[in-house]
């Protein structure tokens, strides 16, 4: 989920003007051990985004050229790559539709906190990032909580009205994977996969950083079967 | 940096600080003759039009007050400036080869007033009979009479740099760029730039004392390092270049109305303002052409007189529901030459079967290309050829053996010289997008390309052609290297062309080679419009005016900027214009061996107390923007 910063960081580059899809999926195993995907899709903008980096600057920023935002996303990989309990990070860029995919597998979700913390704050200018602070995954080996922080709330005050309107129109999809059934969950928005071992909520860019707790959801399995 | 805009905001600060007087006396005679641009407006007119009550509730008139009518006059309009309004105020700037200038000349009604708002200028001792002259920084203040002229006069950097170079070698000092004892202090590093920038920007209050790192003086503190040279040679050349200037306008009686007979009778012009350019001046001072004036000093000159003569004169007229910029363009026997033979050519009616009547902005071009080429061969070749220069000559020679070789027939057959470009807004165009599908039972995921939408403005341009064979050639011959390139029968197609995302449309028909975005035209309408072409009252128009014609559907053309390609201040100026309708018309005369003219006639509609108030909304709207 603190992918989202990423996000945003990304996002600033084009003034938020896409119209974006985000996909965030966590399979989870039992041991606590699991995958982080998450996919940007700005393929529907591809016009926009052509015609914003045929611009030098855009309302006072500098636009990155690709190789510039190659070498960036390398960064990101390499940072990510070094950090405790993280493994097999790979990030495929789409320069064409542009889609972007990072996975990458963790040992435990604090491991995988700590590490997208750290690596947000070395790529971010700002530092001791508050809203860094506040742990959103948390597993017991049963129970699965996750929300989402509250620096999108904060960043989206920023936000122009037509902006706004196209991230509304964007899709925000969640998804958590597990290795045994699904017993319940709380948030009502979420449904679970017809095998029971995976629950996904989907809702807008925009909702979500207008409500941090659209995403906030407890999710209990079942016992495990000896 | 500070200074920097001072310079750019100095003309702008003028116009609208009085941009609403003027006319009757003397104002006019203190223009220098190095002014190479000249405004000037008539007061009286405008006036009556818009008050100073409104004036001044302006934006721009906010930022201009704080300008100049700083802490001491606080609470005072431009009414209680002094300013003679019934004299004309004329801004003016003017580049020459070893100096700039810029300012304006006004009248004066009430010195006590005047020297509350210029409560910066001092007073110093005038060498000139009968002036008054005051400095503040960089601007000059010099009163003659009930006229007086505010001017800045700034030497060029490369005539500052090559004094400073030649005085500072001359002294037997290594070259501050790349000795190794002044590599640090002689290179700006960015962050040094940036360091004198915050500086220059603080508050007096705010700067630091003498500890501030500024570059370093020499080991003998008594001998200048490169900076300080540079700055005092500035100086030194800045009061040579007023002192000049002074000379030829106050001693001398000098100006630019004795000195250019045309702007003297344009200024005689009742219009509510008076354009004039001095082309020629403005070609013989132009920076990049300094290879050309070194190396070949002969053919530089020579090419100057084929330039001698060449002015535009305007004239900006407001009126309740209109504004009107009628402007001229003269020149020179040489130049005209040329120009006459370029704009002997018939007007190729099929352009107008492709332009829309819906389309928001279009113009066309109509010149002959074979008869400029011929008439420019015959004039600029004799003055080529009289260079003595080898470089120079071997170029004669290629143009020559050029001239015998290439097939002028098939060249100008293939662009003849008419030509038109049409906006017909933004519309929605077909392109692909990734969807991710869901599979219900696993949530996993896959890719599927899918169609989609685009906004994208659409343009057109297209030109007449005798020998569409030729086009077609290289059609075919791209088709041939890339699938991307397909002949569709009535048209071609080039997938992923525009922004690696739409298609471009070629159409090789009825005489015409046309570049289009817009799917419609190319798959339903490439014969023309037919019945949805311009109607026939504008076709007549187009046809009527000389060389260009042009029109802009204000409305539309505002409705359909698309907001996403602007930045917030460009989009505060769009917002600004928006319900502001009105047609933009641009007509040209026939050429003749002397002049050519233009008529840009703004017609609006909207809320509007007069058509000056509307500048102003316009001007404020520039503001914005600027600030």
């Amino acid at each position: 989920m603190k992918l989202f910063y990423t996000l945003v960081l990304f996002l600033s580059f084009f003034g938020l003007t896409s119209c974006i899809e985000i996909i965030d999926d966590i399979s989870l195993k039992n041991d606590g051990s699991g995958t982080l995907k998450y996919t940007i899709n700005l393929s529907s903008s591809k016009v926009k985004i052509n015609s914003i980096l045929a611009l030098d600057s855009l309302d006072g920023k500098k636009v990155p050229s690709i190789p510039e935002m190659e070498e960036r996303i390398a960064s990101f990989k390499k940072k990510l790559s070094a950090k405790t309990g993280i493994s097999n990070v790979t990030i495929e860029s789409n320069f064409t539709d542009y889609i972007f995919k990072l996975q990458c597998d963790f040992t435990n979700v604090l491991a995988l906190q700590n590490a997208l913390k750290d690596v947000i704050e070395e790529e971010s200018k700002e530092k001791n990032i508050p809203e860094l602070d506040h742990n959103w995954l948390s597993w017991d080996g049963s129970k699965m909580t996750r929300s989402i922080p509250e620096i999108t709330v904060k960043k989206t005050k920023d936000l122009k009205t037509e902006d706004i309107e196209l991230m509304k129109q964007g899709n925000y999809t969640s998804i958590t994977r597990f290795e045994r059934p699904v017993e319940k969950f709380d948030n009502t928005a979420a449904v679970l996969s017809k095998n029971k071992m995976a629950v996904m909520i989907k809702t807008n860019p925009y909702a979500l950083t207008q409500n941090s707790n659209i995403l906030e959801n407890i999710i209990y399995l079942s016992p495990i079967k000896n | 940096m500070i200074l920097r805009l001072q310079m750019k905001l100095f003309p702008v600060i003028a116009f609208v600080l009085f941009g609403g007087f003027v006319l009757a006396q003397k104002s006019e005679e203190l223009i220098p003759k190095d002014a190479v641009t000249v405004f000037s407006i008539n007061n009286i007119t405008l006036l009556q039009k818009v008050s100073l009550d409104d004036l001044v509730k302006y934006e721009f008139m906010e930022e201009v007050q704080q300008e100049l009518f700083d802490g001491s006059t606080s609470g005072k309009t431009i009414k209680e400036s002094g300013i003679d309004f019934d004299q004309k105020l004329n801004v003016f700037y003017g580049r020459g080869e070893t100096h700039e200038v810029q300012g304006f000349t006004f009248g004066i009604k009430d010195k006590k007033l005047l020297f509350e708002v210029f409560d910066d200028f001092e007073q110093v001792k005038s060498p000139y009979p009968g002036t008054e002259f005051y400095t503040s920084y960089f601007n000059n203040l010099i009163i003659s009479g009930n006229s007086a002229l505010l001017i800045r006069v700034e030497p060029n950097m490369n005539t500052v740099d090559e004094m400073t170079d030649s005085i500072w070698y001359a002294r037997g000092n290594e070259n501050p760029w790349y000795s190794e004892d002044s590599m640090d202090e002689g290179i700006e590093s960015d962050e040094e730039v940036l360091e004198e920038e915050i500086y220059e920007e603080m508050d007096d209050e705010s700067k630091p004392g003498s500890g501030y790192d500024f570059p370093s003086a020499s080991e003998n503190p008594n001998e200048k390092n490169y900076y300080e040279l540079r700055d005092s040679v500035q100086i030194v050349l800045q009061n040579q270049f007023l002192t000049g200037l002074c000379e030829e306008l106050l001693i001398k009686k000098m100006n630019l109305v004795k000195f250019d007979a045309r702007f003297a009778e344009q200024l005689t012009h009742t219009s509510e303002g008076v354009f004039y350019l001095d082309n020629s001046r403005n070609v013989q001072e132009a920076r990049g052409l300094w290879y050309f004036q070194t190396m070949f000093p002969t053919l530089y000159k020579d090419m100057q007189e084929v330039y001698t003569g060449n002015v535009l004169l305007g004239d900006l007229l407001l009126n309740e529901t209109s504004v009107e910029f009628k402007m001229e363009a003269r020149y020179g026997e040489a130049l005209g030459s040329i120009y006459q033979k370029m704009n002997d050519s018939k007007f190729d009616k099929n352009i107008l079967k492709y332009i829309n009547e819906n389309n928001t902005a279009y113009f066309t071009y109509n010149v002959n290309m074979r008869e400029a080429y011929e008439q420019a061969y015959k004039v600029i070749m004799p003055i080529l050829t009289d260079e003595r220069n080898p470089q120079m000559s071997a170029n004669v020679l290629t143009i020559e053996l050029l001239n015998e070789f290439v097939n002028k027939d098939a060249l100008f057959g293939t662009y003849k010289g008419s030509m038109f470009g049409s906006f017909n807004g933004v519309k929605k165009i077909k392109t692909t997008k990734i969807e991710f599908i869901y599979d219900e039972n696993t949530f996993e995921y896959y890719e599927k390309e899918v169609d989609a939408e685009e906004d994208m403005p659409i343009f057109t341009l297209g030109f007449s052609t005798e020998r569409s064979d030729i086009p077609e050639k290289v059609l075919k011959h791209l088709a041939r290297l890339t699938s991307r390139f397909q002949n569709m029968g009535d048209y071609w197609v080039y997938e992923d062309a525009i922004l690696e995302a739409a298609p471009l449309y070629m159409i090789s028909k009825n005489g015409m080679f046309i570049f289009t975005n817009d799917e419609d035209l190319a798959k339903n309408h490439s014969n023309g419009y037919g019945g949805d072409a311009l109607s026939a009252k504008e076709a007549k128009k187009a046809k009527k005016s000389g060389f260009m014609y042009g029109q802009i559907d204000w409305a539309k053309a505002i409705e359909g900027f698309p907001r996403d390609f602007f930045t917030d201040q460009e989009n505060e100026l769009i917002d600004a214009m928006r319900g502001k309708t009105g047609k933009m018309e641009l007509t040209t005369s026939k050429t003749s061996k002397d002049k050519t003219s233009f008529d840009l006639v703004y017609n609006f509609g909207g809320n509007y107390d007069n058509s000056g108030k509307y500048l102003l909304d316009l001007l404020n709207s520039i503001y914005v923007i600027s600030k």
